[in-house]
């Protein structure tokens, strides 16, 4: 529930400052792994460290724990939005964030970016997702589909340096 | 309204399994299906549920409940968070023992790099996909662009910035 602005921090402290379930390094690996395949990171990182102390039922546990009190919250905040959302100010205000919602979603694709730029060839993968979703507008299935190839492709080659 | 909350059921379970780069990689697809084709809201309500996810604490993944939440109330809501999460769950739960234990670790690093390059591409084309759907004036593209710079050269925790969007936004800046 203290995950303002994302959760990560907060799970990274907790895990492994707190109470030293992981050391630090398998947490980098576990998390360089959650945030890379498909879906929510975070309910990933759940499973992942959930299921390592506990199999299923921890899994779940873990998921349950992280989300429940969240989506009440939210459900309550959308509850409040439908009532006030007439009002300019609520509507400014919402301006205001999703513009920086925008720009913080920017900035971590451009952070997960940096580790791609000791291998620039891989760069190539990266501007055609971009172009295949934005440009050419082709659905995500699509994108990942035709995008796979030639990011293991590279991958291969990335790894045999 | 059964088969309303079916299709939001069977449509986001496959958006799980293709979201490399997680829920913010998925925003633009969101989009699309929610106010393009099925039309359960309209531009405005979504850039407003995500500023909502954004600013509230907890995983974002909340643009997701509550645009089930507008589709069916609660029933809705626990619908949509469970479609999201599922499919992707379970194959993490059998893949992560696989990959982090892999022998041949160049296998692993091959699958890292690839998959990372995935997410990095389609994160930057959501993050892309969104601002041109959201943003409506200049002054919000700006204060995207003025996010993303602050993020580069400093380490100010993400909530000071939404707190200054939404004054910004008070103020009728943006």
């Amino acid at each position: 529930m203290s995950g303002f602005g994302g959760v990560l921090p907060w799970a990274r402290r907790t895990i492994v400052e707190q109470e030293k379930w992981l050391t630090s390094e398998e947490f980098s690996a576990m998390l360089g792994i959650c945030q890379i395949v498909p879906g929510p990171n975070i309910v990933n990182l759940a499973v992942c460290v959930g299921s390592r102390f506990a199999g299923v039922s921890g899994a779940l546990a873990a998921v349950l724990g992280l989300t429940l009190g969240p989506v009440a919250l939210v459900i309550l905040l959308g509850i409040l939005y439908e009532h006030y959302s007439y009002m300019p100010i609520v509507q400014g205000m919402l301006r205001g964030i999703s513009a920086v919602g925008v720009g913080l979603i920017a900035s971590t694709g451009f952070k997960m970016m940096r580790s791609e730029l000791n291998y620039p060839p891989m760069l190539a993968v990266i501007l055609f997702t971009v172009l295949a979703a934005s440009y050419f507008q082709l659905g995500l299935g699509w994108v990942v589909l035709l995008a796979s190839p030639l990011a293991f492709f590279l991958a291969r080659k990335k790894a045999n340096r | 309204m059964i088969s309303t909350l079916a299709s939001l059921f069977l449509k986001l379970s496959a958006f799980s399994l293709v979201a490399f780069g997680g829920i913010n990689a998925l925003l633009p697809a969101l989009y699309d299906l929610s106010v393009n084709q099925e039309h359960w809201i309209n531009t405005q309500t979504f850039a407003d549920y995500f500023a909502i996810a954004q600013a509230a604490p907890g995983p974002n993944l909340m643009t997701v409940t509550l645009i089930g939440w507008n589709v069916g109330g609660i029933l809705g809501a626990a619908i949509a968070t469970f479609a999201i999460a599922w499919p992707s769950s379970i194959m993490i739960f059998f893949l992560q023992r696989t990959i982090l234990n892999m022998r041949d670790k160049k296998k692993q690093q091959v699958i890292q790099y690839a998959a990372g390059a995935l997410a990095v591409g389609l994160v930057l084309a959501a993050a892309w996909g969104i601002a041109v759907q959201i943003n409506h004036s200049t002054a919000a593209h700006l204060l995207t662009i003025g996010t993303i710079a602050i993020t580069f050269f400093t380490r100010w925790h993400p909530l000071y910035l939404i707190v200054i969007g939404g004054v910004l936004g008070v103020l009728g800046f943006i």
